[in-house]
């Protein structure tokens, strides 16, 4: 009960941030977006024309309207329908979101839970080689360009110029064997480079626990370091991990990832979400930004429970 | 316990969306699956298309589905170069009346939409002659959303009229009609010697009433037609096409088709004679937009079939540009065609600009001329080629470009030669000096590409003595962006490309005549009353020698004038696996040839060959 009426107190106070992020997005698609009217005349178009398109876009009515509308179609979840394609969005986003989610979260449970196990061993052998070895791959993972590793490990793993192994693009799904097989490369360049983000940030959250009092009494008290770590350490580090691995999940389930899905040919939503940034498709941008947003309130909402689950000290009030 | 609840359900969600990603299973041609027998063409195309509704089949990406989802009334040959129409839903040749006004054109019987929900019962109805006269009422009616008005507008009898009236469907309109259900009558105001080749573009592809009115707005990614394959899926990746198991039966003939042996030979294309297309049981066409990604497919060997070669690789897999031949271990496995594109890329200053085009002052406007001329002549295209294009590019002058049957081989390519000594002469002969030189702002696209033609550019105007703080870069994020600057008039320097809508001059010569300035497609603003003249005599004339030199003298003209910095037509290698048979052509046609893509069944002898237009 109490988890409830802290959920709907949590909604309600997110309205105002939804409503925030609507508007500021929709002052950048309206003024500073491009203009999609003339992707959408022939080749040698007349004036009536021009402004038979921009009255099918809306774009003749004042924005104040426009806006009102936006947040119609956010409380309805009906965006219509894409500017580009005709399709309705709430097709496209079910048709692309459960692609870009099974395609990004083997990388970002690996990505994530590697980043801890890494940091465990950096903080436990803190100052020593293994510390800076795992640090110092890190950074280098950190340095080279998403783009750079995408390419790499294509041409290593799939193409006809390396091992061959995996397919060099595709979403072909019959099996679960075929997804691993498509997954497999993309899920290796994400971890590449989300290891070194997690790493450091996890081996800061980590070190710092470990200059806590009760560590240092219970090390005293001769607590056996996989007791130490498990117990002690990490249950105490909790609040940070998750604040960044729940924060992160809006992203994976909406943003996807675009150079993954471009250089993949995987039809997700990243792709459709740049695709409609680049050509001015408002309303799959107003669906992406508006359920970004209600996502963030959620995970919001989702952080505070599990504070509450992992520190009983925390009340939901 | 209710966190273990709430874990759970997370847990139960997170995997159902991930077997729900992971059961979109939209292509079973991989090696095992259920249809790995089947005959299966990968394409791989640089783009991918937005819409698949023939109204707004604006661009190649498009036609390459709609024209084998759809039908259109004719198409070109297969082979044929210089590109040759013939009948495809036609029946035959359309009797034309001596006027020149009034064409009737019998269509096919018996030719049936695939199956669709869209339809009673769910069975293909047959094609009738109203569905042409709905197809292209659509263009004129503005809640389709078209684009392929201008080929129709100002031509066909009542038409602009149907659709001021408000584009009632139900309203007849005189000079689009049926005669009965295979007869089709269209009346034209003056004679349009074009007409039959936009009766070949995707935008006049046939489509039934009742799938528009089913799909509404969707009807751009469910196309119902009478094409030689039906779409089974479309997303931003890839489309799949399946053979349509009711098209016609219309067996290939290879001769009439343009095969020639020297040219073909090589491709195995000759097996083909006396099948009925399509050929392959399934076409998929895969959007790639990374050329390194599209490389890697291509030679991965199970993967896409066809590609282009990408700039950084020409090198690496080119024996020699001139002619095009591959290296020994590509030739061993690919086939490839290398000709010149049917369009070109050019630069053209907006004459409305007072500062270097059409001015009050008959003084000034003599100054910018030569200004105009003095910078056309600092151009070097060679250059360009060579930076930009690997050296394979044709450079040409004016604006008729080499693939069109009009091209004029015997024009002076002074226009197109540079001469720096000369430009500076003509600014010095005409008082133009550093410090009284119109600042120049150039726009482009956000491309590093366009960046380095900008800077490439500017160092030759530093050449000529322009002062380069004078040449000033305006970047446009998209290319909606750039096309509304352009059509708003507020570039005086206008940078882009442009491809044959069909294999006549008249399409590139009305890209300077005057009453198609901005926002139409006469970006430059150009109005010259003898050229706007010779237009309209050669807009009526059917294809003849005469007509041909009119268009030769609008060429001179503009290059007399120097409204433009003109042309370059690049050259496209493509390389296809030696199992596919097949001349892939992206030009005009779209994508016509798909229909008679063949797959060896065992691989073909390692011939090496190509195809030069």
């Amino acid at each position: 009960m109490e988890i409830l009426q802290y959920s709907i107190r949590k909604l309600f106070s997110g309205i105002p941030l939804i409503l925030g992020v609507t508007l500021i997005s929709f002052v950048l698609m309206v003024y500073f977006g491009p203009d999609k009217t003339y992707e959408l005349l022939g080749k040698n178009p007349t004036p009536e024309e021009i402004a038979e398109v921009r009255s099918q876009l809306g774009y003749d009515q004042p924005f104040v309207v426009r806006y009102v509308d936006y947040l119609r179609e956010l409380a309805t979840l009906d965006f219509g329908n894409s500017d580009s394609t005709g399709e309705r969005v709430d097709a496209l986003l079910a048709r692309t979101i459960p692609v870009s989610l099974a395609l990004t979260a083997p990388g970002f449970v690996l990505g994530n839970a590697l980043g801890i196990l890494l940091a465990l061993f950096a903080a436990y052998y803190r100052s020593t080689w293994v510390d800076k070895t795992i640090m110092a791959s890190a950074v280098i993972g950190m340095s080279i360009s998403f783009l750079i590793v995408i390419i790499a490990f294509q041409i290593i793993f799939a193409s006809s110029y390396g091992l061959g192994w995996f397919p060099v693009r595709g979403w072909s799904i019959g099996s679960i064997g075929d997804y691993f097989s498509y997954v497999a490369v993309p899920t290796m360049a994400t971890v590449f480079v989300a290891l070194g983000y997690n790493t450091r940030f996890y081996r800061s959250v980590l070190v710092e626990e470990m200059t806590r009092d009760h560590v240092r009494t219970a090390k005293a008290f001769g607590v056996p370091p996989s007791k130490l770590f498990y117990k002690n350490i990490l249950k105490n580090s909790l609040i940070p991990i998750i604040t960044r691995i729940v924060f992160s999940i809006p992203l994976v389930i909406i943003s996807g990832s675009l150079l993954i899905e471009s250089y993949f040919g995987i039809p997700g939503v990243g792709k459709i979400t740049y695709d409609a940034i680049i050509s001015g498709d408002q309303p799959v941008l107003k669906a992406v930004v508006g359920l970004t947003a209600i996502l963030f309130v959620l995970a919001q909402l989702l952080t505070d429970i599990m504070y509450r689950a992992v520190d009983p000290r925390i009340t939901l009030k | 316990m209710p966190m273990k609840f709430l874990l759970s359900a997370a847990i139960l969600l997170t995997t159902a969306l991930l077997l729900s990603g992971c059961g979109d299973s939209q292509d079973q041609g991989n090696p095992g699956s259920e249809v790995a027998n089947l005959k299966v063409y990968r394409h791989a195309m640089d783009q991918a298309p937005t819409s698949l509704d023939p109204v707004q089949a604006a661009n190649v990406y498009a036609n390459f589905i709609v024209l084998n989802a759809f039908d259109t009334l004719f198409s070109y040959k297969y082979l044929a170069r210089p590109y040759e129409l013939k009948t495809n839903l036609a029946a035959a040749w359309p009797e034309i009346s001596a006027d020149g006004l009034t064409y009737t054109i019998r269509i096919k019987q018996g030719v049936h939409y695939v199956d669709d929900p869209a339809f009673s019962g769910g069975r293909g109805r047959e094609l009738v002659a109203e569905d042409f006269i709905y197809s292209l009422k659509r263009h004129f009616d503005p809640a389709s959303r078209p684009q392929g008005a201008w080929l129709w507008s100002g031509r066909i009898v009542g038409l602009d009229e149907w659709k001021q009236a408000g584009s009632d469907y139900s309203a007849e309109i005189a000079g689009l009609r049926t005669l009965d259900d295979y007869t089709i009558q269209i009346k034209l105001i003056k004679p349009y010697p074009q007409l039959l080749f936009t009766l070949a573009m995707g935008y006049s592809a046939v489509v039934p009433r009742e799938a528009v009115e089913h799909y509404g707005r969707e009807f751009a990614i469910h196309p119902v037609g009478t094409g030689p394959f039906r779409l089974t899926s479309y997303d931003t990746s890839k489309v799949i096409l399946e053979r349509n198991p009711n098209f016609r039966q219309e067996p290939v003939d290879i001769e009439f088709e343009g095969y020639d042996p020297q040219r073909h030979g090589f491709s195995g294309v000759a097996a083909i004679d006396g099948l009925s297309p399509p050929l392959v049981d399934r076409l998929e066409i895969n959007f790639i937009a990374e050329a390194s990604a599209r490389w890697s497919s291509f030679t991965k060997g199970d993967e896409v079939q066809y590609a282009s070669i990408p700039n950084e690789q020409v090198d690496q897999v080119l024996a020699s540009k001139r002619p095009v031949t591959l290296k020994p271990e590509y030739a061993e496995k690919y086939h490839f065609a290398a000709g010149i594109e049917a369009g070109f890329v050019f630069q053209t200053f907006n004459m409305d600009f007072p500062e270097f085009g059409y001015n009050e002052d008959p003084q000034r406007e003599r100054r910018n001329k030569a200004l105009r001329c003095a910078i056309n002549k600092a151009y070097a295209w060679e250059q360009r080629n060579e930076s930009f294009y690997i050296g394979l590019g044709k450079v040409f002058p004016g604006i008729i470009v080499p693939v069109a049957p009009e091209f004029d081989t015997n024009l002076s390519t002074e226009s197109i030669t540079r001469d720096l000594a000369g430009a500076k002469k003509l600014l010095a002969d005409h008082g133009w000096t550093p410090e009284n030189l119109p600042p120049l702002v150039y726009g482009t696209n956000s491309s590093v590409t366009a960046r380095l033609m900008f800077e490439q550019f500017r160092a030759w105007m530093k050449e000529l003595g322009y002062p380069t703080e004078k040449i000033i870069l305006k970047r446009f994020a998209t290319f909606g962006d750039i096309s509304k600057a352009w059509k708003e008039s507020r570039l005086p320097f206008v940078s882009k490309g442009w491809g044959l809508d069909f294999p006549d001059a008249e399409n590139t010569l009305q890209l300077f005549y005057g009453p198609n300035g901005s926002p139409g497609s006469n970006d430059a603003n150009y109005r010259n009353p003898e050229y706007d003249r010779l237009y309209e005599l050669a807009s009526t004339m059917l294809s003849s020698p005469q007509r041909t030199e009119i268009y030769h003298r609008m060429n001179r003209l503009l290059i007399d004038d120097c409204v433009s910095i003109t042309g370059l037509a690049r050259t496209r290698i493509y390389l296809w696996h030696k199992d596919v048979i097949a001349i892939p052509d992206r030009e005009i046609v779209g994508g016509f040839f798909l229909r008679y893509v063949d797959i060896a069944d065992t691989e073909q002898p390692a011939i090496t060959g190509s195809v030069f237009r």
